[in-house]
């Protein structure tokens, strides 16, 4: 791992007061848009972008120039949305981001905008992060004044209008076609794809989605170059992440890495476990992805070392398990998260998070039996695979691999009719 | 997709949320299915089918997937089969059956929800037993457009309901019922009242309006007890709920169910006995021509070829002419199809609602529009479009319908009928340039025509001849239900006909009038006219369903059977003939028309010979009446009528309120069926928006509950034709009075 002379996303951290729009162009901010305006054409950019081999942060790291080459070229106007709705369980890197650099994120949207020629820009942001919206409020305020937004961006040509919506509490509407639905004022449930939002997003129009990390890397990368973003991480992961490292560590927290760190030495970054204790087991990209046992401390975060030790880097949310978890306790939590979280269109996902719920809590309760436990990794095969968006499969991802990895752990709760480690989960908060 | 390739090679893939008139949706999950080079099972309604794709429904992989949904589905399911009323015509008990798993593995306590909760007057929502595939949703917010259900809740939590405290009022939201795949969505009516074995359940059409919607009518005991929709090949097989929760008018207590002479009882036999002597005594006196014949068009095909055999060879000429509820006459030439509106590049609606006079052409249009974005034009005397039918329109004055036609034709057209329709016509303004350019487009063009202006016919022809080459099709939106069935039997249809008829009746030139389910004096469009021939005629008998109004002056009554009662055939407003068959029995003495009319014929002493052995479809093409040619001159079309003061009457007919007698139906029957701009009401003092009002004209005067509607114009009063108690028909001219009343209690 290369290790960063300064803060390229979380500039906030170098630089104090970089939250107002003074601040922000105290220290070079919107020249990233001025060079894009005076030195570009739009589709110049889109080839920036994908020379530089950025990929999606907001969990499937799809290749960020080639999404935006797919937008319908039909004459429509097209639309970006931003995806500020952060909800997965273990990230909290965007809310960062968002309250405390949120000028670079409107730089990168109006880059973006221009790219992919969309006159209009939206913010979908998670309803809880309330401070957010207020600094985003007041960010847009402060650039639409200053004539970053608004008619004849800077005197050119290119005019652009942002629009800033809350979302209203649901995990799902963090998945771009739910999104969509909600922010048109609709129930936040998945749309069939095809059509894709490069097709018909928005109402209707020819969408770009993308993450708030993804887009706030665009202003570095346009005042840099392409060769500039490679010199971090891999080949095929390159460039910079903002992983949120939580759990069992002593200074958790975000921590700004090329994408070759590992998993060691982020757990190292953020002070490691607690003295007297043991790194038990890692998710590296959030509650979504499956869980790397102690041993695998070492792979590299890109997103296909990842993958091939048998997790995803998802959307970089860095959980940290030490030896005091009880493990069946966590897959209980987390997959009730999924149960409450599931839209409701599909079944599997809707009956089949209900039903294992259910079984786990019986489970961790001491009330398990040795069959409930084939039961569940039938029930998680029933629905892997087979739901109608990613939240399906996502509910039984970890669950499926600490079965794997911990199964004795499980056993002992059938057995022993209680939790070896003493842990009770919901004798205190009753949900 | 993938289902419908199966489907056309019969292999069966099972649906919940698919339908093809709502599109793919990909929620149930059900119709799993196995693509070769696919890494993951793919759902058939979703993936469309390409050439090469290699589909395996009953692999391994396959089986469990669809084994797993049926799992899911049922954990959370009440154990409610013996109880429920979609037991037997279940798609969750058919599809366990055939691909689930014998046995139950979820232990766990299931999710407890309503039950038969009432989001409408007539539908009940279970929520335990719904699978949550959304049709009822989808249809009922995209297809129809009126959002009357929706999901509440998420996740495990989602249940269907409507908007808290607001019952649905969609005239289509009966329909969820037959789409909904489990016994979630249940028919209060039918609540606990029959089970699949102890019922009969017949291919039937609706007989409450002239689309003559496909449907299946169950009966239990002699009793009609359900009707519901029925696909058939390029028909979803929606209803109407007008037409849909009428079934029960078989049982009406005022349904005719024993014969009468002169107000007292008799048996059927006697009355047809008595029926005959005096018509043998008449015609052997008087000729032919001094008994006439008046059918109402709700009898079958075959009842109006025995009635039209009955007065040709019987009475040896008599003459029989049809009462409709319209005063102008349909170029029968002209007659268009469902599949030709389906492919039309122009619709008009000339001076009709369809939502309101035939429900389920609207939905056709909000399918057309949806799909190929079709604008629809209309043209009359209050605005006929609607949020879910938008498109442009041109609203004229009260009676000006035909001269606006004309004009519009002769704007733009140079073909010698436009002009002489046109003739002394003011010449057609900027707008109606406009709507004579979107008539004369090139392509197909169908209107959908209510009757009203006899002016309209030869304004229709003009038109079409102005076209040329260019299909010029009429969808008439009239009733009655079965007026076609009389064209086809060779009995004139036309007004002239039967006025002439009343006409010589009431000038005493007839000695015996005999009424077919026609009720003249409520529908015949000159009611006073009517109403004179009922009184001075000697003697009028009656066969029919319900009694007539002036029903004190017949001589003698015979009760026939009714739709649903026996097999017969129906012509729809297409001119295509359908037959339904029987699924209950005639109640008390009722009895089907050929054998009433046999016995007549027999007291007579001339018994009609082989008349089951007609067949109604000999002859005809592809099951539709063979249609004349487009013959004959055109006349010009009279100017419309000088504006008067005071408010303009104008009316059509609304299937909600003229269709048969019925206690389910009578739920939400609107007792205001007058309206008016709500400004109009306000200025009458109604401030609540609704109210009676007295409409007077000369000496004639009616009281009727009127409500506000924004879709009248200023200055007009709406009143549909053909209600018992509101005769419209009597009041004369268009200029009336209207004056707010004090409401009368009713006992
Ligand atoms: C259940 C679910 C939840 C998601 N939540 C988020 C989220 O909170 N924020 C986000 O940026 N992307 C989220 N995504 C990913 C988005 O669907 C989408 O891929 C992403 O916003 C695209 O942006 P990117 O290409 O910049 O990563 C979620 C996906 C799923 C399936
Ligand atoms: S998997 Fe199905 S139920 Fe779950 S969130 Fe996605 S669409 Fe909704
Ligand atoms: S919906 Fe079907 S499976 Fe459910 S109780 Fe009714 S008949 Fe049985
Ligand atoms: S009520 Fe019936 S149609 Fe509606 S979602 Fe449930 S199962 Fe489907
Ligand atoms: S029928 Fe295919 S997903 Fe429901």
């Amino acid at each position: 791992m290369k290790t960063l002379d300064r803060h390229y996303l979380l500039r906030h951290r170098d630089v104090p007061g970089i939250d107002t729009l003074q601040g922000y162009e105290a220290d070079g901010g919107y020249s990233g848009l001025k060079k894009a305006l005076a030195e570009f054409e739009p589709d110049a950019i889109v080839d920036l972008v994908k020379a530089s081999g950025l990929r999606g942060r907001g969990g499937a790291g799809f290749p960020t120039g080639l999404k935006w080459s797919f937008l319908a070229k039909d004459g429509r106007p097209r639309a970006l949305v931003v995806n500020a709705d952060e909800g997965e369980p273990g990230t909290f890197k965007d809310r960062e981001l968002i309250e405390h650099n949120p000028h670079q994120l409107i730089e990168g949207m109006l880059i973006a905008s221009y790219a992919t020629r969309s006159p209009e820009s939206f913010i979908y942001i998670r309803g809880e992060f309330l401070h957010g919206h207020e600094v985003l409020q007041r960010a847009i305020a402060e650039a639409t004044e200053r004539g970053y937004l608004g008619d004849r961006v800077l005197g050119t040509d290119f005019s652009h209008h942002m629009y800033l919506y809350r979302g209203a509490g649901a995990y799902i509407c963090g998945e771009e076609s739910a999104l969509l639905e909600s922010l048109e004022g609709r129930r936040g449930n998945p749309r069939l794809k095809p059509p894709f939002p490069a097709v018909a997003g928005v109402y209707g129009l020819p969408t770009v989605v993308n993450n708030v990390e993804t887009i706030a890397n665009l202003p570095p990368l346009i005042l840099n170059g392409a060769e500039w973003h490679r010199q971090w991480g891999t080949e095929k992961s390159p460039g910079l992440k903002v992983m949120s490292v939580s759990g069992h560590v002593t200074r958790p927290g975000n921590y700004e890495v090329p994408l070759d760190a590992t998993l060691r030495e982020l757990v190292e970054m953020a002070g490691g476990v607690r003295t007297g204790h043991q790194v038990k087991a890692v998710i590296p990209g959030g509650s979504s992805m499956p869980l790397l046992p102690a041993g695998q401390l070492d792979t590299p975060i890109d997103y296909e070392s990842l993958v091939q030790a048998g997790s995803m880097l998802g959307s970089g949310g860095c959980i940290v398990m030490d030896d005091s978890t009880c493990i069946v306790a966590a897959v209980a939590r987390v997959v009730r998260f999924y149960r409450d979280e599931s839209c409701g269109k599909c079944t599997p996902c809707r009956e089949g998070t209900y039903w294992m719920t259910d079984v786990l809590d019986r489970l961790e309760g001491g009330q398990g039996e040795l069959g409930d436990l084939d039961t569940l990794l039938d029930v998680a095969d029933n629905i892997n695979g087979k739901a109608f968006c990613p939240l399906g499969d996502a509910s039984v991802g970890f669950m499926v691999s600490a079965i794997r990895n911990f199964r004795d752990e499980f056993v002992e709760h059938i057995t022993g009719r209680t939790c070896p480690l003493g842990a009770r989960l919901y004798d205190t908060v009753n949900y | 997709m993938v289902v419908d390739a199966a489907a056309t090679v019969g292999i069966d893939i099972p649906v919940y949320c698919y339908h093809q008139a709502l599109g793919p949706l990909g929620a149930c999950r059900i119709c799993l299915v196995e693509i070769e080079k696919m890494p993951k099972l793919m759902t058939a309604c979703t993936t469309a089918a390409t050439d090469g794709m290699v589909v395996h429904t009953q692999s391994q992989a396959a089986e469990k997937g669809r084994r797993g949904i049926l799992e899911f589905l049922l954990i959370n399911h009440p154990l409610d089969c013996p109880i429920c009323d979609k037991g037997g015509e279940c798609f969750l008990q058919d599809y366990v059956f055939q691909y689930g798993a014998g046995q139950a593995r979820f232990e766990e306590a299931k999710i407890q929800r309503h039950k038969e909760y009432p989001v409408s007057p007539y539908i009940l929502v279970d929520q335990e037993r719904c699978v949550l595939c959304q049709r009822c949703v989808r249809f009922m917010g995209e297809y129809v457009g009126e959002e009357e259900l929706l999901m509440d809740g998420r996740g495990v939590h989602t249940v269907i309901t409507n908007v808290p405290g607001i019952p649905l009022t969609s005239p289509f939201s009966g329909n969820v019922i037959d789409l909904c795949p489990v016994g979630a969505l249940l028919s209060e009516p039918y609540h606990y009242r029959a089970r699949p074995w102890n019922i009969e359940r017949e291919d039937t059409y609706c007989s409450q309006c002239p689309v003559g919607c496909s449907s299946s009518v169950t009966g239990r005991d002699g009793q009609v007890v359900r009707l519901e929709g029925r696909p058939t090949p390029g028909q979803w097989g929606w209803l109407c709920d007008h037409g849909r929760f009428t079934y029960d008018f078989g049982a009406h207590p005022t349904r005719l169910t024993e014969a009468r002479l002169d107000g007292e009882p008799v048996t059927v036999g006697r009355a047809a006995q008595v029926l005959g002597q005096r018509l043998a005594a008449v015609v052997r006196e008087h000729g032919p021509d001094a008994v006439a014949v008046l059918t109402g068009g709700s009898h079958t095909v075959e009842d109006h070829y025995a009635l039209r055999r009955f007065a040709d060879e019987v009475l040896g000429g008599s003459r029989a002419g049809l009462v409709k509820p319209v005063e102008a006459d349909l170029p029968l030439a002209l007659l268009g199809t469902f599949a030709e509106l389906d492919q039309s590049d122009t619709v008009l609606l000339l001076g009709t609602d369809p939502y309101e006079s035939a429900p389920v052409v609207h939905l056709a249009l909000r399918e057309n529009v949806r799909r190929r974005g079709l604008v629809v034009k209309a043209l009359g005397d209050r605005h006929l479009l609607r949020d879910t039918l938008a498109g442009e329109e041109w609203v004229v004055e009260p009676g000006g319908m035909a001269a606006a036609l004309a004009a519009a034709t002769a704007g733009v057209s140079e073909h010698p009928d436009a002009r002489l329709a046109a003739e002394g016509l003011a010449p057609a303004d900027e707008s109606l340039v406009r709507l004579g350019q979107a008539l004369m487009e090139p392509g197909a063009l169908t209107v959908l025509w209510d009757g009203r202006e006899q002016d309209l016919a030869p304004a229709l022809v003009a038109l079409a001849r102005a076209r040329g080459e260019h299909p010029t099709r009429v969808l008439p939106t009239f009733g009655p239900r079965n007026w076609l069935a009389a064209a086809r039997v060779g009995i004139p249809t036309d007004y002239e006909t039967s006025r002439r008829i009343l006409m010589d009746a009431a000038d005493g030139r007839i000695q015996v009038l005999l009424l077919w389910g026609a009720d003249p004096v409520r529908d015949f469009p000159d009611g006073d006219l009517a109403a004179r021939a009922l009184e001075r005629c000697p003697e009028v008998y009656f066969g029919g369903v319900f009694p007539p109004d002036g029903a004190e002056l017949l001589a003698g009554v015979l009760p026939t059977a009714a739709w649903a009662e026996e097999a017969g055939t129906y012509v729809n407003m297409e001119g295509r003939l359908q037959t339904g068959r029987g699924a209950a029995s005639a109640p008390g003495q009722a009895r089907p028309t050929r054998n009433i009319l046999q016995a007549v014929a027999r007291a007579y002493g001339t018994p009609l010979r082989k008349l089951d052995e007609w067949d109604p479809y000999e002859g005809t093409v592809d099951d539709r009446l063979v249609l004349p040619p487009l013959e004959g001159s055109v006349r010009p079309v009279s100017p419309p009528p000088a504006a008067e003061s005071g408010f303009r009457l104008i009316s059509g007919l609304e299937v909600a309120l003229t269709h048969d007698p019925s206690e389910v139906a009578a739920r939400t029957k609107e007792d205001r069926p007058a309206r008016m701009h709500p400004a109009d009401l306000a200025d009458l003092g109604l401030l609540t928006g609704s109210g009676p009002v007295e409409l007077s004209s000369g000496d004639r005067s009616f009281r009727v509950g009127v409500r506000g509607d924004p879709r009248i114009p200023r200055g007009r009063v709406f009143v549909p034709r053909g209600l018992r108690g509101v005769p419209i028909n009597r009041l004369g001219g268009i200029a009336v009075a209207v004056r707010a009343v004090e409401e009368v209690a009713s006992r």
